[in-house]
């Protein structure tokens, strides 16, 4: 603390370190009468407060930046936030729910594929926990994004995260614009009324939107690869759905699981239950042009046979799984 | 004697005859809203071109910076008449481009007089436009018409419907200038008209509302969301306009920067605390300074801050070329030369 500052050299640090430890001294003698009735004296000594507030002022300073980085895509997918949180999704995937996937050959490599999925769950952890499988087993380097329904991508604080993990609003516009740029997409065409089944009807699919996601699939002219996800529904059990807080509280239902309200927001958590994630093979619509989907028989028939396929994919992956936690 | 002293004390105004006239080169451009950040600064480059055209200013006030190089003619475009007299303008100055730049860049609490200027001033302009003969028309507008919602694709093209924001009047006003603009449109198709929709705009000396927020140590925020935004530099949308004043470019075109960043991101770059209350005493907040007088927020100023309405910037950029700047090199053009303020 005594050395004299070398001369010539950028010293304004070390001249106001040096007044700083002066004044300092010069504190702790005056109040040292006091200190040692108390005995604290030793620990004030010992505690360097220079480097603390050099900490403290370095923290503020990058407060904020630590965890994302200066540039996301156009979609607000955040490489930096994702690198961060894959310890996380490994843990989720390896750990909690024990993934098991089946069938990814049937996605194509080196284009992109639209992946329809059933819907389930309050939170989209199906959509996250699909495209990080996709990303770790499957060549198809580019981590395909998930789309979400509007009131989730609007709800306060899912929002940031959901962008930043690669969740897209669901919309024609945005599921054309990504397979045009070579991302590949996940729709869950259930919706809202996927996410709200109450565990009553789990692993029965809700009827499919108004055929987008095969007009999409025959425009874009990609692969519709059917997914069936088994465990979601378990990971949060809906007993109930109640309509009053949810009319306060802006949300199209609020679920009521064995521990949700009981818990406050740990309730929130997901259980651990098995997963099983099982791709089938594309469903063929080579001899589809964009004209003939003005057919609104052959949409629906399309839309319905697709649906079909899931269930049975959700079906099979059922009667493997022992329960739902093992 | 006499007459020295009063050609001294002359108003700036009637000082135009001096100003040399190029015969040869693109025709005469005359600029409606002179005295704004867009007029003064498209008026320079416009006159800094070596093929330099003849500029005519329009606007209540002759602008210092410009005096004596533009011939300046003084009009309100509020006033009844203002039609007529700007024909008669356009005529006798032999307008070939009219760029309509005469919009506020900041509301005002003026509901009446807003409404005055950007939508009936901008009917005046289109009927002085189609008495006069003029060739093209280019008119300053911005991606913000097309109004934050929850529903917006991530990127709205030119096609999407203007739906404005309900509280807001200074958008209100805009969007119902671009009706008129769009049923004016059809029934001239002698006149090129480019509509030219910009999103907010960085750079070291334009300032704004927007801007004036972004200065603020501390920016408040809405608690819970953190939408996307893009930017357009100053220098980048200054070429656009003076291209398409040059240029034939009939149509509509978004006028954005490349990229998209994060509202947080932006704010951690640039080293602003962040202050994130509940959406409703935001709304609150925003609604007592647009009424009272005390700031000058919009009304419905934080949904901009809460939902997506970036634009879909292809179209321009095909048009008018790559821009210099992208949406993150707009932003740090902007807050590195406010660094350099404290320092000057």
């Amino acid at each position: 603390m005594d050395e004299d500052p070398v001369p010539g050299e950028d010293n304004g640090f070390e001249l106001l370190h040096l007044a700083l430890s002066d004044l300092r001294r010069e504190i702790r003698s005056r109040s040292s009468a006091r200190c040692e009735t108390r005995g604290s004296e030793k620990i004030a000594a010992e505690f360097d407060w220079q480097r603390a507030f050099d900490e403290l002022r370095h923290r503020l300073g990058t407060f904020g930046m630590v965890e994302r980085s200066g540039d996301v895509d156009e979609f607000g997918m955040d490489d930096v936030s994702l690198a961060r949180s894959r310890t996380l999704l490994d843990f989720l995937m390896d750990r909690y729910w024990r993934v098991e996937v089946q069938g990814f050959d049937a996605i194509e490599s080196g284009r992109p594929n639209l992946l329809v999925a059933n819907r389930s769950g309050l939170l989209p952890y199906d959509g996250v926990m699909l495209s990080h499988a996709i990303e770790r087993w499957h060549p198809l380097h580019r981590r395909p994004r998930f789309l979400v329904a509007d009131w989730l991508i609007t709800l306060p604080f899912a929002q940031p995260y959901l962008a930043r993990l690669g969740g897209v609003r669901a919309c024609r516009e945005n599921a054309d614009r990504l397979l045009r740029t070579g991302h590949s997409v996940i729709a869950f065409p259930e919706g809202v009324k996927g996410a709200a089944k109450v565990f009553a009807e789990r692993y029965r699919l809700k009827r499919f939107g108004r055929g987008g996601v095969i007009r999409a699939a025959v425009e874009n002219r990609v692969p519709l690869v059917p997914v069936g996800i088994v465990g979601a529904e378990e990971a949060h059990p809906i007993l109930f759905k109640s309509g009053l807080p949810a009319r306060a509280l802006g949300l199209p239902f609020v679920p009521v699981t064995p521990t949700f309200p009981l818990l406050g927001p740990l309730g929130l958590l997901p259980l651990p239950t098995k997963w099983i994630i099982s791709v089938g093979a594309p469903i063929p619509l080579d001899d589809l042009d964009v004209d003939s989907l003005d057919d609104e028989l052959l949409l629906s028939r399309l839309t319905e046979e697709l649906r079909g396929r899931i269930q049975e994919l959700v079906s099979e992956a059922l009667e493997q799984r022992a329960s739902a936690w093992d | 004697m006499v007459s020295a002293v009063a050609s001294q004390t002359q108003l700036p105004s009637e000082r135009s005859s001096g100003v040399q006239k190029s015969a040869n080169g693109p025709g005469c451009v005359a600029l409606t809203g002179l005295n704004t950040f867009l007029g003064q600064r498209l008026a320079e480059r416009l006159l800094s071109r070596p093929d330099a055209p003849r500029v005519v200013g329009i606007d209540l006030r002759y602008p210092l910076r410009l005096e004596g190089r533009i011939d300046f003619r003084r009009l309100d475009l509020t006033h009844p008449t203002a039609d007529g007299e700007l024909a008669t303008i356009l005529a006798e100055e032999q307008v070939e481009s009219l760029v309509h730049l005469a919009f506020r860049s900041s509301p005002t609490a003026d509901l009446e007089y807003d409404h005055e200027l950007e939508t009936l001033g901008s009917l005046h302009v289109l009927h002085a436009c189609s008495a006069a003969k003029v060739q093209r028309l280019v008119v300053a507008s911005s991606t913000m018409l097309y109004g934050p919602d929850p529903t917006n694709p991530n990127f709205l093209t030119e096609e999407r419907p203007l739906a404005g924001h309900p509280d807001a009047h200074c958008i209100r006003n805009r969007v119902e200038t671009e009706e008129l603009l769009s049923q004016w449109v059809p029934r001239h198709p002698d006149v090129e008209v480019c509509v030219l929709r910009h999103c907010w705009v960085m750079g070291p000396s334009y300032v704004d509302h927007v801007v004036r927020y972004f200065e603020r140590p501390v920016v408040p925020v809405v608690l819970g969301y953190d939408p996307l935004l893009q930017f357009i530099h100053e220098d980048d949308l200054l070429r656009v306009f003076e291209k398409a004043t040059l240029e034939a470019h009939p149509g509509v075109y978004n006028v954005v920067g490349r990229g998209v960043l994060p509202l947080s991101t932006l704010l951690a770059l640039a080293g602003k605390r962040r202050l994130a209350l509940p959406s409703r005493w935001l709304y609150r907040m925003a609604n007592i300074s647009s009424q009272g007088q005390l700031g000058d927020l919009p009304a419905g100023f934080f949904d901009y801050l809460r939902h997506l309405w970036i634009a879909d910037g292809e179209r321009g950029w095909q048009a008018f070329g790559e821009p210099v700047y992208t949406t993150k090199e707009a932003w740090v053009s902007f807050v590195a030369s406010r660094r350099m303020e404290r320092f000057r």
